[in-house]
């Protein structure tokens, strides 16, 4: 809304700034792939080796040593499920709140404090819980339990859950009062004017917080490493097999690492496409 | 807008969809068990299907030990109706994660992978079985008094029992690079500045002389030619890490004193503790690289590596495949193995222990019993290990030309071991081991940090030893 | 369970006539049975343990023993180096992250050509694993393989920090580390804020002639405040919960100095499996939050029900 009155010499300055921004915050995931192609010999010098044979010894390493698709493939089902979850859960609730503030701020507020109780004080209870849902009939058939991958999609939609719901409610309160009440009156039932007008609305308070929660279960490490084993082993725990008593392999972990980074940004190349601007008001109607 | 909603939703669930049909573990069946994911079936035992084996699986640290042990586990199940699964974990989280599986008794780790200083704990409090009968019944396999007597009672024994076996020995020596200490020039500056022959230090004035000597800048001479980077005399592990209380260790012991005496004393203020801290801090840090205060062993082994150390401290001599390395990778540099300043270094091994709250005790000793043995530990010597028994580091094929940048330091061993043989440490006989040896490492770096003096360092250490053992005194069980 | 939870809650649509309070509360209920089943559970079950003698590794969970643990854990010198060193770093991050973000989020906002891509590029950070790169950033502050500190020498500078060895310098080394990681969190959140704003204020401004900076400051900020606080509000939690970043990058040092509440309590609860201080420290820790959050979050609050209520 305010660019159309920028100049040129603003626009470059705008873009150069960019440009400085984007080189600090992205060169050392720069670093970290270009070490992804180093041989071993050429990783640990000083001066940093600039110039080198490039090699996908690290990606072959990777693949074959650590069960690594395996463990992509655990971290790639959690992760997604549990968006999906949290997704549908907190857009109820937000909107929910955001409307008609069921508990007066109350509920809203107690929602929040629980993040605040640290992860590592959370994570010796989590792990006697799933140690007993993981022996019952119903642990087994949902998948619950040590080791199984259900206990980590639980685990992470209650994280994100708090996060996901503070955040959407602001997006929901945006959105004009007037369009749902119109639609109402255009026949609507609750539910639809759920479904055809606030959500659409929402779309790109929905999709950042789906960017959000899809990265932090995709690399959250605590819960992944005290709740699994081997056989639902997540990504970031897996590359730790490359940390070994010779000392850190970097180069398998940084091309485990540049793997496991293509996936998220494919998703969020998706998903940012839904943060457009300029919602139309009355152009979604009907 | 209503479409793009759709679209994403839709796409989230497919995604899930997917990820759901092509994860294995996600299998609904109530009756499959979370199955070992393992990428190569061996060959079914005489008569064995792969379906009767029994499933045994190891918690471990992962990478080189995983890569070398996978082919000695098949020559296991080849042999034994086992099924073996490695569970490869970072030596950081190593511990923690064990003792959450064997406080929540879950069985998930049929054997441990157990650290010298933790054994006391995880038998005190019953994590681990004894193995005292099994090894009587199978003496023939087991060959107990093959492992060296010292690292065998430091590791294995508790209380009187044994306690499993050791399969990997990080006992310490020392590193240097030869090619300096025989460079001519060097040798003639050295006698000039401190009187006396320039050799692999001995004794820790010496060592502190050497370090000095070789501590440059960029652009002065060593070996006759300008250095192209800052040179330090001495790599040290300072870093906020364990590894510098087995660093310590060697300089604590050779004062003939120790952190608990016999009867338990805490003794880590007293004046030999005091001097080994001192010593490190004044003396030989002002040497080291800075990076000493941010790195452990491998920040050190990549140092040596890169040209920019002229030796180590006490040094673990399982590390050696890593030193020898130095040769290839920093052009000039020869390397040598020493026995541990005062002939007084750490020892110590991992000790495969059976887990209590194992389904197969039977199996899962079978097979710390075969690791454990002679024919595995001869089999992992030949990939680079740095095995526990004596007749295997006596073994020519390992003391051959071709054999020396993997297996050098087993002479080095035999030696350590032999001078080490009566002194052992009361901390690895308390059943506080584990929780002394993890508070110590933090605190020792506060005083290389410079945050504190190491007398204060040494106080805070002292309180946290007594709140740990709750009074003054810790208790030991030979 | 998948298709449970995402099947339109049936009833609704049978009772048209249901009321506002019922529906709303028909929409939060499948969040807050998961959310209390799994925050009270541990919440019971620390507060029980505070109260009690329990090493894990020692005797495990035993008697009660009143407020020995409390009373410890107020007297630990370590635990209140702890709390200072998380406020100072809390604080510095916050400010720089919330500056820097709202910064680049009007940057990109204003953009005309390549958003969708810069968008993408910015989250880059927060895509790779925490693990990972706090061990990488270790790699890349180290004073002699380090990137940092070569091209301060390839510049001629003759600054060569100690930057995790240092312990002027360690807290310092961990807020750039986290400010990397968090701020494109806060862009993009701005980002999305100023995205769903209104146009027709601003076209109407625009028709009266208004400058930047006063829409700035009469429009803009005031219509994202809610989106502001709440950033300010998340990432305020999250630093105070620091973990992975001192956990991967420094453990605790240089020295003690970057040892945050969160890592002290990791140290006592996985490394000395002292569950009782672990749980009394965070219950403590989760006790002050809610005090001094429940202060800062009132006008949000409020604001909220203000705009809830508006029927």
């Amino acid at each position: 809304m305010l660019q159309q009155r920028s100049s040129t010499p603003i626009e470059i300055l705008r873009y150069a700034l960019i440009v400085v921004i984007l080189t600090a915050s992205l060169f050392p995931i720069a670093w970290l792939i270009i070490t992804s192609f180093k041989p071993a010999d050429d990783i640990m010098v000083s001066p940093p080796r600039f110039i080198f044979t490039p090699t996908l010894d690290n990606y072959t390493y990777a693949l074959h040593k650590a069960n690594f698709m395996h463990f992509i493939q655990n971290t790639l089902y959690v992760a997604v499920v549990s968006t999906v979850f949290v997704i549908v859960l907190s857009s109820l609730a937000s909107y929910s709140f955001a409307r008609y503030n069921p508990g007066g701020g109350n509920i809203l507020f107690f929602i929040l404090t629980t993040k605040m109780f640290p992860a590592i004080a959370v994570v010796l209870p989590y792990f006697l819980i799933f140690k007993e849902i993981g022996d019952t009939a119903v642990g087994k058939a949902l998948g619950i339990g040590l080791d199984r991958p259900g206990a980590l999609i639980v685990s992470y939609t209650m994280f994100n859950l708090p996060f996901a719901i503070w955040l959407m409610v602001s997006f929901f309160q945006d959105i004009p009062r007037e369009l749902e009440d119109s639609a109402r009156l255009d026949g609507y039932n609750r539910l639809q004017v759920l479904w055809r007008v606030v959500l659409p609305l929402a779309a790109p308070g929905i999709a950042v917080t789906a960017i959000f929660c899809l990265l932090f279960s995709w690399n959250e490490f605590l819960f992944a490493y005290i709740l699994t084993r081997d056989a639902a082993r997540t990504i970031t725990v897996g590359v730790e097999s490359f940390f070994t008593l010779r000392g850190i392999l970097w180069g398998p972990v940084a091309a485990a690492a540049t793997i496991s980074v293509a996936p998220m940004l494919v998703f969020v190349l998706i998903l940012q496409r839904y943060m457009v601007r300029g919602l139309t008001f009355g152009a979604v109607r009907g | 807008m209503r479409r793009k909603m759709l679209s994403i939703i839709a796409m989230l669930i497919l995604f899930s969809v997917l990820a759901a049909c092509t994860t294995p573990t996600q299998a609904p069946a109530p009756t499959q068990a979370p199955a070992a994911v393992q990428p190569t079936q061996p060959p079914a035992a005489g008569g064995c299907k792969d379906s009767d084996r029994v499933p045994i699986s190891w918690s471990t640290i992962a990478g080189f030990y995983t890569d070398a042990m996978t082919s000695i586990i098949k020559d296991f199940e080849s042999k034994n109706c086992v099924k073996v699964t490695i569970v490869g974990i970072d030596n950081a989280q190593l511990y923690d994660k064990q003792i959450i599986e064997a406080v929540g008794k879950t069985g998930a780790y049929d054997v441990y992978n157990i650290e010298t200083a933790e054994k006391a704990g995880f038998a005190e409090n019953g994590y681990i079985l004894p193995m005292d009968d099994y090894i009587k019944a199978n003496a023939d396999k087991v060959q107990y008094d093959d492992i060296a007597p010292i690292l065998a009672d430091v590791t294995t024994k508790y209380k009187g029992k044994t306690w499993g076996l050791p399969y990997y020995t990080y006992t310490q020596g020392q590193f240097y690079r030869a090619d300096l200490f025989e460079d001519a020039t060097e040798m003639a500056a050295f006698k000039t500045k401190f009187g006396y022959d320039l050799k692999p230090p001995t004794t820790w004035d010496q060592m502190k002389d050497v370090a000095q000597f070789f501590t440059r800048k960029k652009g002065e001479m060593l070996k006759g030619k300008p250095l192209d980077k800052d040179f330090y005399g001495i790599g040290l592990m300072a870093g906020r890490f364990q590894e510098i209380q087995d660093e310590l260790s060697g300089m604590i012991l050779s004062k003939g004193t120790d952190w608990l005496k016999d009867d338990g004393t805490i003794a880590v203020k007293d004046d030999g503790n005091l001097w080994a801290l001192k010593f490190y801090v004044e003396k030989l840090l002002p040497y080291a690289p800075p990076a000493a205060l941010t790195v452990t062993y491998d920040g050190v082994m990549n140092q040596m590596q890169d040209c920019q150390i002229a030796m180590t401290a006490n040094f673990f001599l399982d590390q050696w495949p890593n030193a020898a390395n130095t040769e290839k990778k920093c052009p000039g540099a020869k390397m040598a193995i020493g026995v541990g300043i005062e002939k007084t270094t750490y020892i110590g091994a991992f000790l495969m222990g059976v887990s209590s709250s194992s389904k197969h005790p039977k199996e899962a000793m079978d097979f710390v019993a075969y690791m454990g043995g002679k024919e595995a530990q001869t089999k992992f010597a030949s990939l680079g290990g740095s095995t526990t028994r004596i007749s295997v580091l006596k073994d020519p094929q390992f003391n051959t030309p071709e054999s020396r940048t993997k297996t050098a330091q087993f002479a080095f061993l035999l030696q350590v071991f032999d001078n080490m043989k009566t002194k052992k440490s009361n901390l690895f006989y308390s059943p506080y081991g584990a929780k002394l040896y993890n508070a110590m490492g933090p605190i020792y770096h506060t005083a290389a940090a410079k945050e504190k003096t190491p007398e204060q360092a040494l106080q805070t250490l002292y309180d946290e030893f007594v709140k740990i053992c709750g009074g003054p005194k810790c208790a030991v069980n030979k | 369970m998948e298709t449970a939870a995402i099947k339109n809650p049936g009833p609704v649509q049978a009772r048209r006539t249901m009321s506002d309070t019922w529906y709303s509360i028909l929409l939060i209920a499948p969040a807050m049975i998961i959310i209390l089943f799994f925050a009270l559970v541990p919440l019971f079950y620390a507060i029980d343990v505070s109260f009690r003698q329990a090493d894990l590794t020692m005797g495990g969970i035993q008697g009660f023993v009143g407020l020995r643990n409390y009373r410890t854990v107020l007297h630990e010198p370590y635990f209140w180096q702890s709390v200072g060193t998380t406020v100072v770093f809390t604080f510095f991050a916050i400010v720089i992250e919330m500056g820097l973000g709202i910064f680049v989020a009007f940057l990109i906002h204003g953009a005309t050509v390549g958003k969708g891509l810069i968008r993408s590029l910015v989250i880059l950070p927060l895509a790779t694993a925490p693990s990972v790169t706090g061990l990488f950033w270790r790699y890349l502050y180290d004073t002699q393989f380090g990137l940092y500190n070569y091209f301060l020498s390839v510049l001629g500078l003759p600054w060569q920090p100690n930057w995790l060895g240092d312990i002027k310098l360690g807290l310092w080394s961990v807020i750039i580390f986290d400010v990397w990681l968090w701020m494109p969190f806060v862009a993009l959140i701005v980002l999305a804020g100023l995205q769903s704003l209104p146009k027709e204020p601003f076209e109407a401004a625009e028709l009266d002639g208004a400058s930047n900076f006063r829409v700035l400051r009469t429009l803009t900020f005031p219509m994202l405040t809610p989106v502001l606080m709440l950033v300010f509000v998340l990432r305020t939690i999250d630093c105070l919960r620091l973990y992975d970043s001192v956990a991967t990058l420094t453990r605790g040092g240089p020295g003690s100095v970057t040892e945050t509440v969160t890592y002290f309590l990791y140290r006592q609860g996985l490394v000395f499996f002292r569950m009782d201080y672990a749980s009394t420290m965070a219950l403590l820790f989760m006790y002050a939050v809610i005090l001094a959050s429940g202060y800062a979050l009132r006008p949000l609050l409020a604001r909220l029900a203000m705009r809830a209520g508006q029927r």
